[in-house]
């Protein structure tokens, strides 16, 4: 019994420290987005968190329309990683339980392509948004980032290594490698569906020189343009208190995504296998 | 009868078209923070005094992301009509063959336009050959903020500031002595502020009267006087008295909160910083290296560049809101609430006549700065370069290296004049018109 | 080797992967071959003038002695980055598999992090780290006995400080996809390891690192890719690859020389470079990886 309680002690106590280390920054933002503007500049830091919360967040809030901020990053950040997950699901399908002509050619093609730096396929690509007409709309947002090197690869590590008992038993009852796909693949790809889409969710939330580049109204910006807004413009002093309030509200989304999630991907799913 | 009401209403759907048809125009800029408020009402007051007229602002980014989208958007045919560009991408535009020269503007409108009522340095940085090609809107220059009251703490008299770096260094040491801080001077933007201490001893930082009557093709700062500046910065920094501040402004925070004594920083920090620090603010000029001649300060910050390829209503709603930003009041509006400098001296007289500099001298030691400097010749009003930006940074670098020790100050200095004369044999190659 | 294990669908594995292939070629591939393209050419910024220079940008990568440079400081900052990433957070992720209480709240706060806006991230942390009032500076002077943490004009300090803040960025992503690997090791074959008389250590080794290595190598290549190609901005924000160019890893002078210094040609020729590089390394690590899987079946 000692060792048991020594040993979740220990797993406690590395959590805390790992907890308080990782996640100081973000602490460091929740206080400074209570505080007073000269508040904010003192030193040493202060830590205790101050009053000021509502009204800093108010400011932020309006000072860049973050309603209208926050539902574009909403609508771009879902479609993206629902797409994304459901393109790679299939791809991934494909090149690990088939074989076909130039098969390893376009595996290769997908993970390669994103090995060119952003800052180089920007202008290229924002001249491809120009072509179509896509400037300034939902389309530029989202659709080049619908394929996903990172999904691909996830779902692909994964299916190496689904036993070929689970698609023959399934050839046997018949069924069609569709009904396969997803009747048995995705469940048991559960976990993995689950973190990809709290990942791409946040990756396309974070987002903040593509669409600067891409969108010209105020009506489609996203989130972190409305952060760098806050920021301040050289030499000025920068409003920590409000920037931080802003960075607060910003990361709700991402954490409601989270905690909806998070027993999607940290539960264990038992194998079915000898059912 | 219902013939006639037709009729009537038809001309009454024509006319109010006409009269409700507004000309818009887009404007990217790169102000953030509590600038990015004063940038709104002043649009929102003109798009209200101006019917038939809209401007509609955007914020862009930084001034580097400004500026690349602003070429992505040329490129393609998207361009805004008016676009805010840094300092140092004023000869990249010049070169662009994207934009009309704002001094033609009114000969396009057969108006006469005063361009004497501009601020003269920051109308000179502008200029090229006497013509005025980007409308001036937020110009800033460098000078010394100190902490009066760790002075009065160190047993040093609050209203006497170092006026020289030999001062400075005298200043420094009886702060160190006196334990109230333990570094006490600091500046970000190094770049900019070896360029400060150049023009502000009329010596020329590029030749070819630095870049103005012809592109540069060589840059003067690891000469001996540049040497002698970082040298002295060096030496500073070794004694503990100086705290390289870091690319940007992060200096601002050690100033703000009593760790440094004197800070080198813009004069539109100036509001910002007396809000947020808790004891007595006080300024003074940049300090002088003694026996060097006079020259100016440097502008800094930003201007206003018009598009090519607009039609000619777009140009005429662009011209009155140029016109508008450079009424006295507006000047004065934005410089209140930004702390850059009004563009035009009509407010500058204004604000003496109500007293503003009374209320707090701290505001006139900017405009004193930079109306009494020379403005007469090239070194004084500051450097243009092709490619300015990545000069800077070398500037930086070369700077960080001294202060760290990893190279001397002139083996640094030189190191990065060779990379900066290489660079501006490109652009004349590549870039220059 | 994929196997076919639906034989007789010949159409099939097309269909499926058409739709990602069509998004690459049309966003990715056709950038590409411009950028490639561009890396033979120096271009004016607003680009009224198109110098053919054939392979001059290259040669000047080449010999620029600040290149070696960047090639040494980001090799060094990627491992920091890919080793202390994945050991920690794999760390972190056994211990938040664990049966004890609060479980949920300990991993949305060390996942939460991930969210953080990059702009506002590397700001906070150079707050944190601004030698005359930052936190970090004032913790280790108390600890050390004066040590004065001067990342602005230590070089080895600044990389040091801005390979933490890269890792500590990615850390929620790499724990998220842990915990979930984590998932699908049978319970059964961690019961037998117990049976079988195998302390917590060996199981680790035996059972639990050998059916994590899906999810190993996805977060190896993930991280490689981040490392090599997503960090510009944390580096624009904390030191612009300073002091002198200590911080200056090769994508961050390839985004300042492209959108910064408007210098597309040059810019373009260093990312294909990478390119080749990392191109080379992550169809190595997939080629060992594929076959260890395959192995471990």
């Amino acid at each position: 019994m000692k060792r048991k309680t020594l040993y979740q002690l220990f797993i406690h106590g590395f959590l805390i420290l790992s907890v308080f280390i990782i996640a100081f920054p973000v602490l460091y933002a929740l206080i400074t987005s209570t505080l007073s503007f000269s508040d904010a500049f003192s030193y040493p830091p202060k830590l205790v968190p101050g009053r000021h919360f509502f009204e800093n967040a108010a400011e932020a809030w309006n000072r860049v329309h973050m309603g209208r901020l926050m539902f574009n990053s909403a609508v771009v950040s879902v479609s993206v990683a629902v797409v994304k997950i459901i393109l790679s699901l299939m791809a991934a399908f494909a090149y690990t339980h088939f074989r076909f002509r130039g098969q390893g050619l376009l595996f290769a093609l997908c993970m390669v392509t994103q090995m060119l730096p952003l800052p180089v396929r920007i202008v290229p690509t924002f001249e491809l948004m120009r072509a179509f007409g896509w400037i300034d709309t939902y389309w530029a947002l989202t659709v080049p980032f619908f394929a996903s090197t990172t999904g691909i690869l996830l779902f692909r590590q994964f299916f190496l290594t689904v036993p070929r008992d689970l698609s023959d038993a399934a050839r046997v009852d018949g069924a069609g490698p569709m009904r396969y796909f997803f009747q048995i693949l995705i469940p048991i790809s559960k976990t993995n569906i689950a973190a990809l889409f709290v990942i791409e969710f946040i990756f396309m939330w974070s987002q903040y020189l593509w669409p600067l580049i891409v969108t010209n109204s105020r009506e489609m910006r996203v989130v972190q343009i409305g952060l760098k807004m806050l920021l301040a413009s050289e030499q000025q002093a920068p409003e920590w208190n409000v920037i931080m309030a802003g960075t607060v509200i910003a990361m709700l989304p991402p954490l409601i995504v989270l905690i909806i999630f998070r027993r999607s991907f940290a539960q264990g799913i038992a194998m079915q296998t000898e059912k | 009868m219902k013939r006639i009401f037709g009729i009537a209403a038809l001309a009454l759907v024509v006319i109010s078209g006409w009269a409700f048809a507004q000309v818009e125009i887009t404007w990217w800029h790169a102000m953030s923070g509590a600038r990015l408020g004063v940038v709104e009402s002043i649009v929102d007051e003109f798009n209200a005094t101006h019917p038939g007229i809209v401007v509609k602002p955007l914020f862009t980014g930084s001034y580097a992301e400004t500026l690349t989208k602003f070429i992505a958007a040329y490129r393609t045919g998207t361009a805004p009509n008016l676009v805010q560009v840094y300092e140092v991408g004023t000869q990249t535009m010049i070169d662009s063959g994207a934009i009309i020269p704002v001094y033609q503007l009114p000969e396009m409108f057969g108006e006469e336009w005063d361009w004497g009522q501009y601020i003269i340095p920051i109308l000179n940085y502008y200029s090229v050959d006497g013509n005025l090609w980007s409308m001036p809107f937020n110009s800033s220059t460098a000078m010394l903020y100190y902490n009066k009251d760790l002075f009065a703490k160190a047993g040093l008299d609050p209203n006497k500031p170092p006026t020289t770096w030999a001062e400075v260094e005298e200043v420094g040491k009886k702060l160190l002595e006196s334990g109230v801080v333990e570094h006490v001077l600091s500046f970000g933007w190094p770049g900019w502020i070896f360029e400060q201490m150049h023009a502000y001893h009329n010596q020329l930082f590029a030749n070819n009267d630095n870049g103005r009557s012809g592109l540069a093709t060589k840059v003067l700062f690891n000469q001996d006087f540049g040497v002698m500046v970082l040298n002295t910065w060096t030496r500073l920094a070794q004694e503990g008295i100086f705290l390289y501040g870091g690319p940007e402004y992060s200096a601002n925070q050690a100033f703000i909160s009593g760790q440094i004594a004197m800070l080198i920083q813009s004069t539109s920090s100036l509001a910002g910083i007396e809000k947020a620090s808790d004891f007595e603010v006080g300024t003074s000029f940049l300090p002088r290296f003694e026996g060097y001649p006079m020259g100016n300060s440097v502008i800094g910050g930003a201007s206003l560049w018009v598009t090519k390829g607009q039609s000619e209503a777009e140009l005429k709603a662009v011209w009155e809101f140029l016109k508008f930003l450079g009424r006295t009041e507006i000047a004065i509006q934005w410089h209140k609430g930004t702390g850059y400098f009004p563009t035009v001296n009509s407010a500058v007289k204004a604000l003496l006549d109500e007293g503003w500099f009374s209320k707090d001298q701290n505001f006139l030691t900017a405009f004193l700065q930079i109306l009494s400097g020379r403005r007469d010749t090239a070194a004084a009003a500051g450097v243009r370069l092709g490619p300015f930006v990545e000069i800077r940074e070398l500037e930086r670098a070369a700077i960080e290296k001294a202060v760290s020790g990893v190279m001397s100050p002139k083996e640094a200095l030189d190191e990065a004049a060779q990379k900066a004369n290489q660079l501006l044999e490109e652009y004349a190659k590549v870039a220059g018109s | 080797m994929p196997q076919d294990r639906f034989p007789g669908h010949r159409l099939l594995p097309y269909l499926l992967v058409f739709p990602s292939l069509a998004v690459i070629v049309v966003f990715l591939i056709i950038p590409f071959i411009q950028s490639v393209k561009m890396s033979f050419y120096k271009m004016s910024p607003f680009g009224t003038r198109l110098i053919y220079v054939g392979f001059d940008n290259y040669r000047q990568l080449f010999s620029s002695p600040d290149y070696l440079h960047s090639v040494v400081i980001t090799l060094i900052f990627s491992v920091f980055v890919i080793l202390v990433g994945l050991g920690l957070s794999l760390a972190i992720a056994l211990a938040l598999n664990q049966r004890i209480r609060g479980k949920g709240f300990y991993q949305v706060a060390l996942i939460w992090t991930y969210a953080l806006s990059p702009a506002v991230a590397g700001t906070i942390w150079a707050l944190m780290f601004a030698p005359a009032t930052g936190i970090m500076p004032y913790i280790i002077s108390k600890l050390s006995g004066g040590y004065k943490l001067n990342w602005m004009t230590n070089p080895t300090v600044a990389l040091l400080v801005v390979s933490a803040a890269a890792t500590w960025k990615m850390l929620g992503y790499n724990i998220v996809f842990y915990i979930a690997g984590l998932q699908n090791v049978p319970g059964e074959l961690l019961e037998a390891a117990r049976v079988d008389g195998a302390g917590p250590w060996q199981t680790f080794w035996r059972v639990t690192f050998p059916m994590l290595s899906p999810t190993t190598t996805f977060l190896l290549f993930v991280n490689m890719l981040y490392a090599f190609f997503q960090v510009f901005g944390l580096i624009d924000i904390m030191t612009r690859g300073g002091p002198g160019n200590a911080t200056e890893i090769l994508v961050y002078k390839l985004y300042r020389d492209g959108f910064i210094h408007l210098k597309s040609g040059y810019a373009a020729a260093q990312s294909f470079v990478i390119f080749i590089v990392i191109a080379v390394l992550a169809v190595l690590q997939l080629r060992v990886a594929t076959r260890k899987a395959v192995y471990a079946r």
